[in-house]
């Protein structure tokens, strides 16, 4: 038998890096874990759930900030050992699309939907007063799913395709995190939010876009990250995003970052826990004079999250998936 | 390096005729997909126009590393006269659509495929996979210009791969 012989192995090249997202559990403090020896060859463009695609990224670094100190003893005092006395880690980068995800984890704290207002709101930085929400058709027709939102043809008859929406439930006094599937803000009392029947809604992430309209159902052009929309939800349309310099909510998120290499290989980097640490920030990338192309620039500091192997606390987990027949 | 190359053509050829199976050549009374390596060819100083030419020309090696990475520059020109019913006058037309096929090509995803040996393949006699990837960047596009009537092209693209153990 003849053995096949291994190439040998050299350092990754790649093109760019490509950015996941999947939500934390705020209120059981419970992040997503990605497992790279079961999923870590996942196509770029298909993640496996409930993992979101935000797409490329640039200027992508990782900073340790780590602390080793010597641990010395004796006269004269000698090193004899090594002990961590800090453990911090932080990522910056700066995101190549303005989409809802991204421009929420960039935002540095709570974004919020601009939800269509009602005739004659007062004016209020981060929109006015709701109009009142659509609900879902219930028991007729079909039934609504993470891409299609039955709401039945006369209300649909007030929508329009390249809407936006926001799916979620009504505010009923919920307090602490809130927001389905993703936290997008924390209501410390219902005075706060003004007892607001659409706070959820002006906060959530499950947020799409209308491409077709028919049979009083709308089509959306990608699933709603909280899939299926749960008996109870209501639909608000909204115009655009908007966060707050100032505000008090800390954005956190499970982090997957993936770089493809040219050979095969594929180096894989996951932050279960990623928090904001920094407002909203811009940068100018300059084309030609005056016009300049503007990325969200996002940074974030690592929380810890234990192995459940063995209980280590860590911040960051790097996997590296060698080509096929490299040498190791 | 041969095998680089040969690599990278037959690839760039392959999705080339995918995007745009009408654009054809005659090249030696055969009709081939619109692109060809003018080294592989006869010297001629006539200049195929609506096809891509393919020249290699700067190199580097760098040899830090177990496996020497080699870089070659493809400079690819292109040219056309516009069609003849029309007057030339699409021209310009005819190469902003060869620029689109060619960055399209070139910039779809992924943009490295495994190298192959070439040397001893024939009709029933497939090429031999070899252990690492070719690879190669964006595109540089130079300036249109102007040569007669003719409106023509050059763009360059950096082509890596790792000199393996026995490759000449």
């Amino acid at each position: 038998m003849s053995a096949t012989t291994t190439v040998a192995a050299v350092a990754p090249v790649t093109r760019r890096v490509r950015a996941y997202f999947a939500p934390v559990n705020r209120s059981a403090g419970v992040p997503t874990v990605f497992d790279p020896a079961q999923f870590g060859r996942f196509p770029a463009q298909t993640p496996p759930a409930p993992w979101i695609d935000l797409g490329w990224v640039s200027k992508f670094a990782r900073k340790c900030s780590t602390r080793v100190d010597p641990l010395r003893a004796g006269a004269p005092a000698v090193t004899v050992g090594q002990v961590r006395s800090e453990i911090e880690a932080t990522v910056s980068l700066e995101f190549e699309v303005w989409g809802k995800l991204q421009v929420t984890l960039a935002s540095g704290s709570q974004q919020t939907n601009l939800l269509t207002t009602v005739a004659g709101a007062m004016p209020n930085g981060s929109g006015g007063v709701a109009a009142a929400p659509i609900p879902l058709a219930v028991g007729s027709g079909l039934a609504s799913t993470a891409t299609g939102l039955n709401v039945g043809a006369t209300a649909a008859a007030g929508f329009s395709v390249g809407n936006l929406v926001a799916v979620d439930v009504d505010y009923t006094g919920q307090l602490g995190y809130v927001g389905t599937s993703v936290s997008a803000a924390y209501v410390q009392s219902a005075s706060a939010v003004g007892g607001d029947v659409n706070y959820v809604r002006r906060v959530t992430l499950n947020v799409g876009v209308i491409v077709a309209i028919a049979g009083g159902v709308l089509e959306l052009g990608s699933a709603l990250p909280a899939g299926a929309p749960a008996i109870g939800m209501q639909i608000s349309p909204l115009v655009g995003f908007c966060d707050r310099e100032g505000a008090s909510f800390f954005q956190e998120w499970s982090a997957l970052f993936v770089m493809d290499g040219a050979q095969g290989d594929r180096v894989l980097f996951h932050y279960p826990r990623l928090q904001t640490m920094q407002g909203s920030a811009e940068v100018e990338d300059a084309l030609t004079a005056p016009l300049e192309r503007i990325r969200l620039a996002g940074a974030f500091r690592a929380l810890p999250v234990k192995d459940g192997n063995d209980g280590e606390t860590v911040l960051c987990f790097r996997s590296y998936l060698p080509a096929a027949l490299r040498g190791i | 390096m041969q095998n680089a190359k040969d690599t990278f053509y037959l690839t760039l050829r392959g999705r080339l005729a995918a995007l745009n199976p009408a654009r054809t050549t005659v090249v030696r009374g055969v009709v081939r997909p619109g692109i060809l390596v003018e080294e592989n060819e006869l010297p001629t100083i006539a200049v195929l126009v609506d096809a891509f030419r393919l020249n290699w020309t700067a190199l580097r090696v760098d040899s830090v590393g177990p496996l020497p990475m080699v870089t070659m520059e493809c400079s690819i020109r292109y040219a056309t006269d516009g069609e003849s019913g029309n007057g030339g006058m699409d021209r310009g037309r005819l190469l902003a659509g060869m620029d689109a096929e060619l960055a399209s090509a070139l910039c779809i995803p992924p943009q490295t495929t495994a190298k192959m040996n070439y040397s001893g393949a024939s009709a029933g006699v497939a090429p031999i996979a070899m252990g690492t990837n070719v690879f190669w960047a964006d595109p540089i596009f130079g300036d249109a210009a102007m040569v007669g009537e003719r409106l023509e092209r050059t763009a360059t693209v950096q082509v890596f791969a790792h000199q393996e153990a026995g490759e000449l």
